[in-house]
């Protein structure tokens, strides 16, 4: 375990040239699976759609209209390439790979296939040698993860930036404000999940996963060891930091045009569209990984067990990706001081707090404490303290919410006056909405 | 022989991203170049095995401090190309020179006149100064020993620095002028 | 360092997919720029305002908090992943380093640094806007001196008047 620990197996010590040809093998499925899984992604969000909204979607080029994302493609080599006349040329050619590449790159950490039953750790043997079914066990490999979508920052900022145009750069100042808000909050629901499975390295991650969980009927998922918390505070931290809706503040297009990327044209355009779409597809992947096991489940033989992994895998994928697009279709997109609001005020302050009470449990449980003899009595202090502390926290956190309410109606020269109910609305009426 | 191919391409990538900063008369490619040197010293960690400090160099330098300096310059207005030729301080270029100067100096005499393996201090090529790394465990579990056994109270020391950062900026921006931190109000012709 | 070699291989590789593509574009693609086509996006119509020069500060000091937050997860991810062979005294560390680090969020959301919308005010009570005011009451007709003023329908002057109230 310890050993794994350093990485893949087939990569420990030195590398020849089957390692070499191994390597390049993985990563040209990968990179193709990227490739063809995102005009999937696309076909799908856009059939998905179409049919919650009694459209038919396309349905043209191809069987279903499947290729209808590779026509779109391909439509777009042929286009005008434009770089504005006031935009910075070379931060503006650059910017599509500084989106394109991380996007790539998160993938590397998604072990799509492998047989975890029975505490096999889900390698592979061909012609002697072990590997995992992902592209590459990096020894940290979430804290690659949050490397990689901070960088995919740069690619939105710079892009708006560069564009020398008032909307890009409204749009991607507003973008990166909300990435990193939320990249905040996702790291810390991050924390919870790393509490529970005591290690970075996503393999690790899926075999502790893959464990018998409670009476040996519910799955040993992180989603429930964890308590539910994390996961619903990952999943909309990671929607945001997708810049998907409900949080799609960088495109709003009745504000923005088309945010950071409205003077994008041709297959520059395309290399943003490509990214957001890989974005999307990585991110259900790693919420699989990181909550609902990845490719453990049960083995009911005929298969091989690695396929059963990639089965399991790919099933719970389809439900976040489609969880993405109902998304979509359903909720409004939020203003953007509702976004902050949400981010800082509730997600953050909520993250941190269950870590605490998460590992204040945890260390009762192990004896940690030793306020009395038993370990459960000693997890119920904990929790009523540890819930007492948070509702402290809470209690702090409205009051300064307060003080600047207050301190801002002051400058202003104002007084809160009770809402005034109309007769009509029955509901107060607000300033803000002019 | 790999090390040092990957150590000369990433040392050459600090130097350029290093000069670059230095060089470019635009504040945003100069922030640029210097995600460029984060990223030249960050494969310089991963050469020495120090697989975490890499990626915590990438997160939080490259992801998150410089993100603020371009902040700070796309917020100010301050993204335009900048005479190169104006020394806003006199003297500076000079001052830097030889400070420059002075380091090279300190870093080669500490390289050629340090006593070998003996001295605590010498300069040897081993991987890690005060002892190896444990090879069988990920640094991450050394790190955290480490951390939150002998230096706790430097770890507890950082986050009364944050404190002080916080509320350093805050007082700054209260003032450069703008009190109100909530400059675009609007509604205040309705009351 | 192996370890790597895959990640340099996709980073290559996604690196030479995405600018053979822009050399595909270069190749495939009409070239015929104009004044017109090259000038900042503005609807069609011709740019007047010139880029906003400065943004609220605000965004300065978000970015001043999550270096403060990434900071703080830095420091969290190694005592998560070893929680259990620090016990409780790595536990009371963190807490305390939390509890800084809280206060220091406090104490900037005091300051009002993450309020982002217009401020939120309840109407005042004012006289002019109010349900007893309708055409009845405020509009005076000219040349009906001495006439019975006959309204249509009370009921329906009296909802006008609101809804006006309410828009």
């Amino acid at each position: 375990m310890s050993l794994l620990a350093l990485g893949e197996p087939y990569l420990s010590d030195g590398v020849d040239l089957g390692d070499v040809v191994l390597t390049v093998v993985k990563v040209v499925v990968a990179f193709v699976v990227l490739l063809v899984s995102v005009m999937l992604m696309v076909w799908f969000e856009r059939k998905v759609i179409s049919r919650l909204q009694n459209r038919i979607g396309p349905n043209v080029a191809g069987p279903f209209g499947l290729l209808q994302t590779l026509a779109d493609g391909m439509k777009l080599f042929f286009k005008e390439d434009l770089i504005p006349e006031r935009s910075d040329r070379f931060v503006f050619q650059l910017a599509p790979y500084l989106s394109v590449v991380p996007a790539f790159l998160t993938f590397i950490l998604v072990p799509i296939a492998g047989d975890f039953s029975d505490g096999k750790d889900g390698s592979v043997s061909i012609a002697g040698r072990q590997f995992f079914l992902q592209v590459a066990d990096v020894p940290v490999g979430i804290l690659f993860f949050l490397a990689m979508s901070s960088i995919g920052v740069y690619g939105v900022m710079l892009a708006g930036w560069s564009s020398g145009s008032k909307y890009p750069l409204l749009g991607s100042v507003r973008a990166s404000a909300q990435a990193i808000s939320y990249e905040a909050a996702l790291g810390l629901s991050l924390a919870s999940v790393l509490l529970i499975s005591g290690t970075l390295s996503t393999n690790e991650i899926v075999q502790v996963q893959a464990g018998e969980g409670f009476r040996g009927i519910i799955p040993n998922w992180n989603l429930i060891t964890t308590g539910f918390v994390p996961f619903g505070i990952f999943l909309i931290a990671g929607t945001a930091e997708l810049n998907r809706p409900p949080f799609d503040m960088v495109e709003a297009e009745q504000e923005l045009v088309g945010g950071f990327h409205t003077e994008y044209s041709s297959i520059r355009f395309a290399m943003f569209y490509l990214a957001e779409f890989m974005n999307t597809v990585t991110m259900s992947a790693i919420i699989v990984t990181l909550f609902f096991g990845g490719p453990a489940g049960p083995n009911f033989g005929v298969l091989p067990g690695w396929l059963w992994g990639f089965v399991w895998f790919f099933l719970k994928l389809l439900v976040f990706l489609f969880t993405f697009v109902w998304f979509r279709a359903t909720l409004p997109r939020l203003r953007y001081d509702q976004l902050m609001d949400l981010g800082w005020k509730l997600l953050i302050p909520l993250a941190l707090g269950w870590l605490m009470i998460l590992a204040g449990i945890r260390v009762a449980q192990s004896g940690g404490f030793g306020i009395t003899d038993s370990t459960q009595v000693d997890t119920g202090i904990v929790l009523v303290v540890g819930l007492a502390i948070g509702v402290v926290a809470a209690l702090l956190l409205s009051s300064a919410v307060r003080t600047s309410r207050q301190d801002r109606l002051h400058r202003h020269g104002l007084v809160e006056v009770a809402p005034v109910f109309e007769l009509d609305g029955g509901a107060p009426a607000g300033e803000g909405h002019h | 022989m790999v090390d040092v191919i990957v150590f000369a391409v990433a040392g050459l990538i600090v130097l350029a991203g290093g000069l670059g900063v230095v060089l470019n008369s635009n504040p945003v490619r100069s922030a640029l170049s210097l995600v460029a040197s984060f990223f030249g010293v960050a494969v310089l960690f991963v050469l020495q095995e120090a697989h975490f400090l890499a990626l915590v160099q990438i997160v939080v330098y490259a992801g998150a401090i410089v993100v603020l300096f371009l902040f700070v310059i796309m917020l100010l207005g301050v993204d335009e190309v900048e005479d190169l030729s104006i020394e806003p301080l006199s003297g500076q270029r000079i001052g830097g020179l030889l400070a420059g100067a002075a380091l090279l100096v300190f870093l080669l005499g500490g390289l050629f006149l340090s006593g070998g393996d003996e001295g605590a201090v010498a300069v040897t090529g081993t991987e890690s100064v005060t002892q190896p790394i444990d090879e069988t465990q990920p640094n991450i579990d050394n790190l955290a020993t480490d951390l939150f056994g002998r230096n706790v109270l430097a770890f507890e020391a950082t986050a009364l620095l944050l404190t002080i950062a916080t509320v350093g900026a805050v007082v700054l921006v209260r003032n450069a002028g703008a009190e109100d931190l909530s400059v675009d109000e609007p509604g205040r012709a309705d009351h | 360092m192996a370890q790597y070699l895959p990640v340099l291989a996709l980073l290559v590789l996604a690196g030479l997919f995405a600018g053979l593509s822009f050399v595909a574009s270069k190749i495939f693609a009409p070239r015929n720029p104009t004044a017109e086509k090259l000038a900042p996006y503005e609807c069609g119509i011709t740019p007047g305002r010139d880029l906003p020069e400065r943004f609220p500060v605000r965004f300065y000091l978000v970015a001043m908090l999550f270096v403060i937050f990434d900071i703080e997860i830095v420091f969290l991810y190694p005592w998560a992943v070893n929680y259990q062979e620090l016990g409780l005294f790595g536990l009371v560390s963190v807490l305390i380093f939390s509890a800084l680090v809280f206060e220091s969020f406090v104490y900037l959301i005091s300051k009002g640094a993450l309020d982002w919308g217009p401020l939120q005010v309840s109407r005042r009570q004012d006289p002019m806007r109010s349900a007893d005011r309708t055409t009845a009451s405020t509009v005076r007709r000219v040349g009906q001196d001495g006439r019975t003023v006959t309204v249509l329908d009370a009921g329906v002057a009296a909802e006008e008047a609101g809804s006006g109230v309410a828009a």
